[in-house]
């Protein structure tokens, strides 16, 4: 089989030890670093989120294909840098102020390193004020805000109104999700779009950053 | 009870409704829709964060929780359970409380500064996060024992609501009959669902501490209580917002057994039991079923398949139905128009024959206004009644 097709299919499969091993052994093919990426583990992504949309897979395995990835990224970010290729983009990411939950945002983060993006992540009770210096310093292009409460959400709108008042906001893309977000909030707090999954986040930001 | 007339007036619709509607004990009530009889209304059941129970008790004139349960018509009330009479908490120098399984707490503040202010007890460092191999987890020596409450005044305790109430026997949030929940709580949720998948005997170890703990100390508050409670509940969050957080195959492997030894112990001293799940947990009804549950606590009808009018076509005949009013999106963002329409569609869905008991799919939460909790309230009485 295409070694690709194979790398692509231990992502499916949450093989861990197999992504690695097969990313490897295609850096040593001289495949390219992009190819990887894109046809072996970006198209393995594809898969898992529509496995998990159609609830055959959970987040046992969504955070087993998020560690296949970032360790199989881990291999390739050296030879991306030796030749050049920058990240896909860059995204800062954290759960808001007053919420402690990270199941979630730390499947979307790996997620996001391993479809190649350099990924600041701020961790957990993450104050607006911090959300804001590390847009101005890191400027990426998507902050990814995150929340499990529904009171903790309004931290996000915290976020965006700082954001606007150092005239950030235009400079930034923002994404939000957690359990009690839907499109209408986000539409409501002026966030550009929200995702109900980490590779749907991931398939939403590609679509933004015209990947 | 202040008896101003501004009070007076607040309270006037729900009082008149529930004149017209009611014709028997909060407890006759309760019962009959765990039975799937239909009663005179629609039992009401109550979850709330402390700082709205104490708005919505000053807004009407109360004095305390229970003089505010008592006139909305909330037909349970809960028991926490025997007194902790164990070892105190050890407190941490950086602030942190452990808890019954030795898990480092902290109070966590929300909305700080803001009229939403709030906090939670949330987990700081679990204990077996980092262990490698099975057996440093078996050198933990933490575990929680049935040895360490006392269970002289349960009875006691549950006497007081009766006749009139309907007692729940809820435990504590974060002590509450489960298996997954204190497993999570011990290991950190990312490398419990990792070990699912890499290392089912850590899973396994886990998980008989934790059963075996319940299992005795139920078996010791259902003696203790002699027949005063009427509903056992458990709970353990197996949904997502958009489907369940583990497959149905991963809970049969893991779950299943203990779960039905939970409710088979219940049963045998004739308690029907309640299960708490957030989200979508559909595809898991029918094993809930076979299992003997009584009560799927708390319907929330903004996870996916969560729809109880296609739940209670679907299973209303095995199962009670619990909840279905939306916390995360009516109730803090709709207008008391919408909650009002939420409820009728619940009840209109839901009340034929029984099996369904109204309530909030969770605590009504802080960032929700006033009107729409009285709005609730007054749609439970307004469109409750059989």
């Amino acid at each position: 089989m295409d070694i690709l097709k194979s790398i692509e299919e231990a992502v499916v499969n949450r093989d861990i030890a197999g992504a690695k091993t097969l990313t490897q052994k295609a850096l040593d093919q001289k495949i390219s670093p992009n190819d990887i990426l894109n046809k072996g583990l970006i198209k393995g992504l594809e898969t898992i989120g529509k496995l998990f949309e159609k609830q055959e897979i959970f987040v046992p395995e969504l955070l087993m294909a998020g560690m296949a990835m970032t360790d199989a990224l881990a291999l390739l970010r050296p030879s991306m840098e030796k030749s050049d290729i920058p990240p896909v983009g860059k995204l800062v990411i954290g759960t808001v102020e007053g919420d402690v939950h990270d199941i979630g945002k730390n499947i979307v983060s790996m997620m996001f390193t391993g479809s190649g993006f350099k990924v600041t992540d701020l961790g957990i009770n993450v104050s607006a004020q911090k959300f804001v210096d590390t847009v101005e310093k890191e400027k990426p292009d998507v902050l990814a805000l995150s929340c499990l409460y529904t009171p903790t959400r309004l931290a996000m709108n915290d976020v965006i109104r700082l954001l606007r008042e150092k005239n950030l906001r235009k400079k930034v893309k923002i994404i939000i999700g957690g359990a009690p977000i839907d499109q209408s909030y986000a539409d409501m707090i002026g966030a550009d779009g929200y995702a109900p999954d980490p590779p749907s986040g991931v398939r939403k930001v590609m679509g933004w950053l015209g990947k | 009870m202040k008896n101003e007339k501004i009070f007076q007036e607040r309270r006037a619709k729900i009082n008149d409704l529930r004149a017209k509607n009611e014709r028997m004990t909060c407890r006759e009530r309760g019962l009959m829709a765990v039975k799937h009889q239909e009663a005179d209304r629609v039992p009401i059941d109550n979850w709330m964060v402390p700082e709205i129970k104490n708005k919505t008790q000053e807004y009407f004139g109360c004095d305390n929780y229970d003089e505010l349960l008592d006139f909305l018509g909330v037909d349970f009330r809960n028991n926490y359970g025997p007194s902790y009479v164990g070892q105190s908490f050890k407190k941490h120098p950086d602030g942190t409380v452990e808890d019954l399984w030795g898990v480092k707490r902290k109070t966590v503040v929300y909305g700080k500064g803001t009229s939403h202010q709030g906090s939670y007890s949330e987990v700081a460092e679990s204990p077996l996060e980092k262990r490698k191999t099975l057996e440093e987890i078996a050198k933990y020596d933490h575990w929680a024992s049935p040895d360490w409450w006392d269970y002289s005044k349960v009875k006691a305790d549950c006497i007081v609501y009766h006749p009139k109430y309907c007692v729940i026997n809820v435990g504590d949030r974060l002590d509450r009959t489960s298996q997954l929940k204190p497993m999570m709580y011990l290991r950190g949720i990312q490398q419990i669902f990792v070990d699912m998948v890499m290392n089912p005997k850590i899973v396994e170890y886990i998980r008989d501490k934790i059963i075996s703990y319940f299992v005795e100390y139920n078996h010791r508050v259902f003696k203790a209580v002699e027949g005063e409670i009427d509903i056992f509940m458990m709970g353990d969050d197996i949904g997502a917002q958009t489907g369940p957080l583990l497959s149905l195959d991963m809970w049969r492997k893991y779950f299943k057994k203990a779960f039905k030894t939970y409710i088979d112990i219940a049963h045998q001293y004739k308690i029907p039991v309640m299960y708490h799940t957030c989200g979508d947990v559909k595809q898991f009804i029918p094993d809930f079923i076979e299992c003997g549950l009584d009560i799927l606590q708390s319907l929330q009808p903004k996870a996916t398949n969560m729809d109880i009018k296609k739940l209670k076509q679907e299973f209303g005949k095995d199962i009670t139905f619990q909840g279905a009013m939306d916390i995360q999106h009516i109730l803090p963002l709709g207008k008391p128009e919408d909650v009002k329409a939420m409820a009728k569609y619940a009840l209109d869905s839901a009340k034929k024959g029984g099996g369904y008991i109204i309530c909030t799919a969770h605590n009504i939460q802080i960032d929700t206004p006033l009107e729409n909790v009285v709005a609730l309230f007054e749609a439970y009485h307004e469109y409750g009644r059989y």
